[in-house]
């Protein structure tokens, strides 16, 4: 007979209240093992990011030309199994439209008043550019940036302009080419701004870099890649006799050997979706010594701030390179740790 | 070991609890950038302002000085709440400053500057250089045989013509830019319409697959034959269309009918 199952010892257990307690020591152990929790928690780690950045609106960036039209450009993700899409556009004065799907292929599209539909056909994420001619009046000599956006964006004002009144709050600036770029939430916000007749050079703010958040981020999810190989290793070298570790950690030297020197093919592999243009622009930085200033980038290739820059964030946000701050100018440099952004 | 695996489950824990707390973070005011731009547009109005500026303008300027040294301190301070309070309360002062000046300001110069500006066609040169590379990515996407060295030597003229103050000139060569622009674009929008009807095929065939296991489903779970039919007769019509504006509207039509197959289940 099994003593588990001998009643006095059952009613022994359920107290008067008629709650039933049970040991709880070892389940941990016996029920769920920890490397399973070890692995649920790396998995749970890395996707933390990713659904942060799984948004409809993924990136959302406007420029205000000097004559108050304004460059729309955003990246949205879209249902694959859906054959279209219906974009709110930001008014009703649309010019130079396009439509990209995700593998760089033109979409076709059907503009009524302030909707755009787009055929996506299977496209997971579609890019748009397009200018518009709603968001900016001018009165006098005081121009008017109003916006109601739908997600977190940025907002480049034209040259030799000075802000000179603000209904919210940024949360960013930085200058880019001497001109403000601007931080944005969603919501409503109204920038006045004017030209100034003056050299800008003269009066040019000290503005600094990006805000430090970015890098607290990196260091965390740097933090947690570290604690999640680190992980994986020890749970290979409880699984492994004794004998292995020296192997183990021969692998891991040769594999830091290899990201430390990579190189353009490495990327261009790491990369396949990357455009040809996109490619230059990375063989070039490669040539340079593995950084370059962005004024260098559009010298070369002949290109408008406002493209070369759109081709730099880019390739930032395929995890190519990063953007540092060297005498208020833009510093493009080659990321070492590309595996790292995998 | 277990101490070990322990350390590590709380280097993880604690990451995604300072990864919440960042992105949290992410999203506030850095309220060092306040000061900065309030700074900046203070800088630029005392420039401006002068003898002849109304005292209630410069009555305004001082109060927004005010705002500004208020905001300062409270930056001193830490106190960011009021620090956001002084900031907008400056920059709406300022905003007012601006039309009032605009409204009082009469020089001559400032009115052939402000002339200049709506003449120079510099934003629409800009405008279109953007949309035209934009175009080139495309085209080399397409493998198309379009020459955009003509656009480019357009581009190089209107911008010699800005400088050297030729505004009309270069107006009208901002118009040939159009023109050939449009024509390319044109180009472009028909090498793409060929590989889209590729592209809307492919997606078609992916989609009578779905199709095909819902049907089943439905005959499996002995669901309305009208149902059925109404199905099978959309993917017959589904597999025989290749115009991708009529395979949208077929599948739009299939989710109809899905829709009234939830219905029906229900």
């Amino acid at each position: 007979m099994n003593p588990e199952i001998v009643p006095v010892h059952r009613e022994e257990s359920i107290r008067e209240d008629g709650m039933l307690f049970v040991r709880t020591d070892g389940i941990l152990e016996t029920m769920v093992k920890a490397p399973l929790i070890l692995a649920g928690l790396i998995i749970v780690t890395v996707l933390i990011p990713l659904q942060t950045s799984f948004s409809s609106t993924r990136t959302l960036e406007l420029i205000i030309y000097s004559d108050g039209s304004t460059h729309v450009s955003t990246q949205i993700d879209v249902d694959p199994l859906e054959p279209d899409f219906e974009l709110n556009l930001f008014g009703k004065s649309i010019d130079n439209f396009v439509a990209t799907g995700d593998t760089g292929f033109l979409l076709s599209e059907e503009i009524v008043e302030d909707k755009a539909i787009i055929d996506t056909f299977g496209s997971s994420s579609i890019i748009i550019d397009y200018n518009i001619d709603d968001l900016v009046s001018k009165e006098g000599r005081v121009w008017t940036f109003s916006f109601d956006s739908p997600s977190d964006y940025t907002l480049l004002m034209p040259k030799n302009s000075v802000i000179v009144g603000m209904s919210g709050l940024p949360n960013n600036m930085e200058l880019v080419d001497e001109q403000t770029k601007l931080g944005l939430t969603a919501g409503l916000s109204e920038i006045n701004y004017i030209f100034t007749p003056i050299n800008p050079t003269t009066h040019k703010p000290t503005i600094s870099s990006e805000s430090s958040f970015n890098y607290i981020n990196a260091a965390v999810v740097g933090g947690s890649i570290i604690a999640a190989v680190i992980g994986i290793v020890l749970m290979l070298k409880r699984k492994q006799s004794k004998s292995l570790p020296s192997i183990i950690q021969t692998e891991s030297t040769e594999k830091q050997t290899e990201i430390k020197s990579i190189d353009t093919e490495t990327i261009f592999n790491f990369r396949p979706e990357m455009r040809e243009d996109d490619k230059e622009i990375v063989k070039f930085i490669s040539d340079k010594g593995g950084q370059v200033l962005e004024s260098e980038l559009r010298k070369k290739f002949l290109q408008p701030r406002t493209t070369m820059w759109r081709a730099v964030k880019r390739l930032e946000r395929l995890g190519i390179i990063e953007i540092d701050k060297k005498d208020l100018q833009n510093l493009v440099k080659l990321k070492k740790d590309l595996e790292e952004e995998k | 070991m277990k101490k070990i695996i322990s350390f590590v489950l709380l280097i993880l824990v604690s990451s995604m609890i300072l990864g919440g707390m960042t992105n949290t973070a992410q999203a506030q005011t850095d309220p060092t950038i306040l000061l900065k731009i309030a700074k900046h547009a203070q800088k630029q109005l005392e420039d401006q302002i002068n003898q002849n500026s109304s005292d209630k303008t410069k009555q305004l300027f001082k109060e927004g000085m005010q705002q500004i040294n208020a905001l300062e301190e409270s930056l001193k301070n830490n106190d960011i709440d009021l620090a956001k309070k002084y900031f907008l309360s400056a920059m709406k002062i300022f905003k007012e400053i601006s039309q009032q000046l605009t409204n009082s300001q009469s020089s001559q110069a400032e009115v052939v500057t402000l002339k200049d500006t709506v003449k120079d066609p510099s934003a629409d040169l800009l405008r279109m250089q953007d949309y035209v590379d934009n175009l080139k990515i495309i085209a080399k996407k397409y493998n198309t045989s379009i020459n955009f060295s003509e656009l480019d030597n357009l581009f190089v003229t209107a911008k010699k013509q800005i400088t050297d103050k030729q505004f009309d000139d270069a107006l009208q060569t901002i118009s040939k830019i159009k023109q050939i622009t449009e024509d390319f674009n044109n180009k472009i929008r028909g090498h793409a319409s060929q590989q889209e009807q590729s592209r809307a095929k492919e997606y078609a065939q992916k989609y009578l697959e779905q199709l095909d296991r819902l049907i089943e489903d439905v005959k499996n779970q002995g669901l309305s034959e009208d149902i059925i039919q109404k199905l099978v007769a959309a993917r017959e019509n589904l597999s025989s269309i290749t115009d991708p504006q009529e395979i949208i509207k077929q599948i739009k039509e299939i989710k109809l009918i899905k829709e009234h197959l939830k219905v029906h289940k229900k």
